[in-house]
């Protein structure tokens, strides 16, 4: 049995030959650069080196030697501490004596060092990070991108630098959620949050693309048609086949449904791909949104994938009512989707959100049950004890995927 | 004898709560972060290792179930009586560990997903996704109990009992 559907075996998942990694990849197209990355993920993998522990020391020297080398000056790295948060890279605050991206006067301006470990929740391209940053500079506020250090050539995984942005992911009164799983801001802070949460989603999908300029490492999808949406899929479906640890047959069923049915953009939009509750910085005190984070999961595509992602009930909570489900804390999903078609003027078109809540419950299963699972298997983060705990999202979204499968097909 | 699991988890739990975790007052965030989910981790598995054995078993039962008649349906009993016979071997053997029922349990799956995966276009594809689906849910709803003490679940007290 198993025969032809079962490209790979788990040894050679482990420790994939040449051979195996080029049959999944013709088997799962996608865009370049993400097949560059995991092409890269696979080769990695073979070589067997799980996460080896860095020092601050060693990331200072890194920094320092790739802000010189862009700088074209010696600069000095001072202040370096460890930046928690985030379950997917590893973080250096520091501070940095420069003239500024304007060559004013010489200041002191604090940084963040953004570095990948051997293996991730979420494998991603710091290239494709940094220019989604710079794409939305000055229309969403989010830390301004520096530098990106794409194959690691200075430090020991590839990293960007950004600017640091003040706020906190999580309010004082329940700061113990893991990655803003489930956050609750409370009652207050919702009512203030949840209309600038709609807006600037607003603001994102209604940015002009062909007005957008450095993009270069991001595959241009076509209104009207349905292939950028299919290469998702293939890049989702690529990352089980490359990292599960157990099979599902659920997953093949909904991988057929997911191709079949790929709706074709009425809009091109820049999609964040990680638009939730935890993923963004506030002010607590001004009640205020200061900035998008976590940018690696950012396409060109449609609009409804960050609407029902930022509804997935992984990122919500019960309200105080004991009934009503607040999409990544804010409010009620149906109200989400109302507040976001006035702002943004776009329709909220119910076809689109059946397909994409399917879509995104694949996409947290493979995240999940395979991605983290299989990153932790092989020692590949700084926190793997965090992403082993995120692991168990993966059934409550696999038994949720089924349902809504279930409700779609009718 | 008395060097038993339980009591081991037990001290280490005591320890890391009561004087590891007090004393890191000053740590950095994701220090203290990491001792709390390696608190959660060692007291998930203190409250499910004695009930392993008898939810690797259900797993078991359950998957032989959804591959003998995911097999009927898709007329590949012969192609899939391997896989089974394994399975039902593993289970009726006293002496059977986890990891054996684990790994029948996997390949029954593989071998159901290669059904689904042939049956395309054929006038059973649709019974036997249908019923993939439905007896996929009461397994995977056991999966979510298993993984309770995570706090992931929305609403628990609407999920039935374990039947482990």
């Amino acid at each position: 049995m198993a025969g032809e559907y079962q490209t790979i075996d788990e040894n050679s998942r482990r420790w994939p030959t040449d051979a195996v990694v080029a049959e999944i990849r013709g088997r799962y197209p996608t865009e370049p650069e993400i097949d560059k990355i995991l092409t890269r993920k696979m080769h990695r993998r073979r070589e067997g080196k799980g996460y080896t522990g860095v020092t601050l020391d060693q990331l200072v020297d890194g920094t320092r030697r790739l802000v010189s080398e862009r700088l074209g000056v010696p600069v000095t790295i001072e202040n370096a501490k460890w930046l928690s948060g985030g379950a997917s890279k590893l973080q250096m605050k520091f501070d940095l004596d420069w003239h500024g991206p304007d060559h004013g006067d010489v200041r002191t301006e604090t940084l963040v060092l953004r570095m990948e470990t051997a293996a991730s929740v979420t494998e991603s391209s710091r290239l494709r990070e940094f220019e989604a940053i710079k794409a939305v500079e000055g229309i969403i506020p989010s830390p301004r991108a520096y530098w990106v250090d794409p194959d690691g050539d200075f430090l020991p995984y590839p990293a960007m630098i950004y600017a640091f942005s003040p706020g906190r992911a999580k309010p004082s009164h329940d700061a113990g959620k893991v990655s803003g799983l489930g956050q609750n801001y409370g009652p207050e802070l919702r009512a203030k949050l949840a209309p600038q949460f709609v807006d600037l989603l607003a603001r994102l999908h209604t940015i002009d693309i062909a007005q957008i300029t450095g993009l270069e490492h991001f595959a241009r999808a076509e209104l009207g048609s349905n292939l950028s949406i299919i290469r998702q899929v293939n890049t989702l479906r690529r990352i089980w086949e490359e990292d599960r640890i157990e099979e599902d047959p659920i997953m093949e069923i909904v991988y057929r449904w997911l191709i079949a049915n790929a709706p074709p953009l009425d809009h091109v939009s820049i999609v964040h791909g990680d638009y939730r509750s935890g993923n963004f910085l506030f002010d607590e005190d001004r009640t205020e949104i200061t900035a998008w984070l976590d940018w690696e999961g950012a396409t060109i595509g449609d609009r409804h994938q960050d609407l029902t992602y930022a509804a997935l009930p992984s990122f919500a909570h019960i309200a105080e009512d004991d009934q009503t489900q607040l999409a990544s804390g804010m409010m009620a999903k149906q109200e989400l989707y109302a507040a976001y078609e006035k702002s943004s003027g776009l329709a909220v078109d119910p076809a689109r959100i059946v397909y994409f809540d399917i879509y995104n419950r694949y996409l947290l299963v493979i995240l999940t049950l395979a991605a983290s699972a299989r990153a932790v298997q092989i020692r590949g983060t700084h926190q793997d004890v965090l992403v082993n705990y995120i692991v168990a999202v993966g059934y409550p979204a696999l038994s949720d995927l089924r349902n809504h499968y279930l409700e779609a097909i009718g | 004898m008395i060097q038993n699991f339980d009591a081991h988890l037990q001290v280490t739990l005591r320890a890391l709560e009561e004087v590891v975790a007090p004393a890191l007052g000053g740590a950095e965030k994701h220090v203290v972060e990491q001792l709390m989910l390696s608190i959660a981790s060692i007291g998930f598995v203190k409250t499910r290792l004695p009930e392993a054995r008898r939810f690797y078993r259900m797993e078991l039962r359950s998957c032989i179930e959804l591959a003998g008649e995911s097999a009927r349906i898709a007329g590949a009993v012969d192609a899939m009586s391997t896989a089974l016979d394994t399975a039902k071997s593993a289970l009726a053997d006293p002496e059977a560990d986890n990891a054996e029922f684990e790994a029948a349990s996997r390949r029954l799956r593989d071998d159901v997903t290669a059904l689904s995966y042939a049956s395309v276009g054929h006038p059973y594809q649709k019974q036997l996704e249908a019923f993939i689906l439905e007896k996929s849910d009461a397994l995977v709803i056991q999966y979510r109990l298993w993984g309770l003490p995570f706090g992931f679940e929305l609403k628990p007290e609407t999920l039935p009992a374990p039947i482990w």
